[in-house]
């Protein structure tokens, strides 16, 4: 059993699969952060149709909320903004966690190629394991 | 005091200068475009990208924001700079500074809440189109290189950030594209056609015109815009940053900042400048906190301008406008679509119109003022909307007022009253309404006058705080009335 996961959630359905694959790996004693990462280039639309960034990413992550809650999961919440990927690196390596999960995106395979997804570039630079749930 | 100037320049200093240099990088291509925009030499906006970065980042209220000539002041100079020359811009860029400075005493940070989303939507929108179109010329019927170098810009801007970000696109396009333009040739126009460089600091300058009443106004009405439209965009901006940092920043000693920042710059052959919306982001992106990230900016701006200023003019011009491209694709807020469908019709109305008006005056400055006029209008016709119920009680009349009544709402909220009663008590309560201007009193006065020609006796019950106090200075009720 993992003593501290860090989960990296943007909300998406994949993340809240990787939410509902730590459950399988915790026990009373395990605390998980969930990381929502904010992304700066989201400013512009946050000012201009007058959202508040930081509550609309709490809406996003309300399911795996939700569902922690409900099975009594210790969990903690962290805000932090800038580009997903090195947030992610960032965050695990200034605190003591045991491992990262994330979600996959699901992209194809051109798609895979051309971008380089979250998940794989965390995997390459993280220092600690990385879970990629599919 | 001393606190606060660390943390404002010496917080993490390594991060805020690489952040510097990046910004730096993407600002020369944007500064040189603007130039010509505006029609005048690569040097001034370049130069104006230098000062207005370094001063704004002593005297500017939001640490972190990047300012440096922007389009949308570019696009307003077209007409003064073909008519008269440039060393009326210089001049109508230190008339802006004083006007924004004076704008930044009065406080005129705070009325700038009161320009709608609606008309801030439809300003970045306008701003993205026309440079956009201004972009055209470079593209369009120069020859099959010059769309070869567009084409191939524009990839390089889009697949290069997938794969590393580190060194900013913009920069990787220039470079490349400029060397091969320089050992393989092309037919194409580069920036030293349109202009010189001068591998020099700016120096000081008295603007070579006349000072004469003539001068003020044939300036004053583009002074006025730039300001405005400066303002606009920079308190935009520090919103962004605001919101990109989680932090508060002070909009008076912002516009009080551009202004300085301007006026000098105008006394030292630069153009009139503001706050960047896409250059900031890339700043705050990139780790920048301080104000050392901004002055970076635009020391190490001027440094390349020194150093690598003959392979400047080698640029090839369709290099600058593929990358003006996608930095209007950037500008341009897609949620518009999304905006029309949902936002309800009048702001949609309102974005819309001052799209329109901005597009077809060329004056973005214009466009906001009208935008601001139109909603103001729809807001007060919105909040204007009095209803008045009647009861009849033991023979005797209550008439309930409900909602705002100020100079827009009285005549409808009169329209519902019937006059016909005769020798009754009437009370007029007013538990649910608000008098807000002499107006309403008037109107009040009249609409009791009314009663009492008729030889009923009128009661006026229940006001407010506020409007009890309007009342008692202005209205002719007597005690009687208001027991």
């Amino acid at each position: 059993m993992y003593k501290s996961i860090l989960l990296a959630a943007d909300g998406s359905e994949n993340s809240f699969r990787a939410a509902e694959e730590t459950l399988n790996f915790i026990n009373k004693d395990t605390m998980v952060t969930i990381l929502n990462v904010i992304q700066i280039e989201k400013s512009k639309d946050a000012v201009l149709h007058g959202e508040n960034t930081v509550k609309q990413q709490k809406e996003k992550i309300a399911k795996i909320i939700d569902l922690y809650n409900k099975e009594n999961v210790n969990y903690n919440v962290i805000f932090e903004r800038g580009l997903p990927d090195e947030t992610v690196v960032k965050v695990s390596n200034n605190g003591a966690y045991n491992i990262i999960v994330l979600g996959n995106r699901g992209l194809n395979a051109l798609q895979g190629m051309m971008m380089g997804s979250v998940s794989h570039k965390v995997a390459k630079r993280a220092n600690i394991p990385v879970m990629i749930v599919k | 005091m001393i606190e606060k100037f660390k943390r404002e320049w010496l917080t993490s200093p390594g991060t805020n200068i690489m952040a510097g240099i990046v910004v730096a990088l993407a600002l020369i291509p944007e500064a040189i475009a603007f130039s010509i925009i505006a029609g005048v030499d690569p040097m001034v906006g370049l130069y104006a990208s230098f000062l207005i970065a370094v001063i704004i980042s002593f005297v500017g209220g939001r640490p972190a924001m990047i300012s440096a000539a922007t389009g949308a002041v570019a696009l307003l100079v077209v007409p003064l700079v073909r008519e008269y020359g440039v060393e009326y811009l210089f001049a109508a860029t230190i008339l802006m500074g004083i006007i924004q400075i004076i704008l930044g005493i009065f406080k005129v940070g705070k009325l700038l809440k009161f320009i709608p989303n609606s008309v801030m939507i439809g300003f970045v929108n306008a701003l993205a189109i026309m440079i956009f179109i201004a972009q055209l010329q470079h593209i369009f019927g120069i020859s099959f290189d010059t769309y070869i170098y567009v084409i191939i810009t524009i990839a390089i801007l889009y697949v290069l950030p997938r794969f590393f970000k580190k060194i900013p696109a913009p920069l990787v396009a220039l470079v490349v594209l400029t060397s091969c333009y320089i050992f393989f040739g092309a037919e194409v126009r580069t920036v030293g056609d349109l202009g010189a460089i001068e591998k020099s600091l700016p120096s000081f300058i008295i603007p070579d015109v006349p000072y004469t009443l003539e001068t003020l106004k044939i300036i004053f009405p583009y002074s006025l815009s730039m300001a405005i439209v400066g303002l606009v965009e920079s308190l935009l901006t520090a919103r962004i940053v605001d919101n990109a940092t989680d932090t508060y920043s002070s909009k008076n000693k912002e516009s009080r900042g551009q202004g300085i920042a301007n006026f000098v710059t105008g006394f030292f052959g630069g153009m009139g400048g503001c706050a960047m919306i896409g250059q900031s982001v890339i700043n705050v992106r990139s780790g920048a906190t301080t104000r050392l990230s901004t002055f970076t900016a635009g020391v190490f701006l001027m440094l390349l301008i020194i150093l690598f200023g003959d392979l400047v003019v080698q640029i090839p011009m369709p290099i600058l406008a593929g990358i003006m491209v996608v930095v209007t694709i950037s500008t341009f807020d897609w949620k518009t679509f999304k905006y029309m469908k949902k936002a309800p019709r009048t702001d949609v109305f309102v974005m819309l119109i001052t799209v329109a008006i901005i597009l077809a005056t060329d004056n973005l400055a214009i466009g906001v003022i009208a935008g601001v006029f139109f909603s103001a209008i729809f807001f007060a016709t919105k909040i204007s909307k009095v209803t008045v119920t009647k009861e009849l009680i033991n023979n005797n009349y209550v008439f309930y007022f409900e909602g705002q009544i100020f100079f827009a709402s009285i005549d409808t909220m009169i329209d519902q009253l019937e006059f016909k009663k005769y020798d009754k008590d009437i009370l007029l309560d007013f538990s649910k309404a608000h008098l807000w201007d002499d107006s309403a009193v008037d109107a009040i006065d009249t609409m009791v006058r009314k009663f009492e020609d008729k030889g009923n006796t009128v009661y006026v019950d229940q006001l407010n705080a506020d409007s009890r106090k309007i009342v008692k200075e202005l209205s002719q009720l007597n005690e009687q009335h208001l027991t």
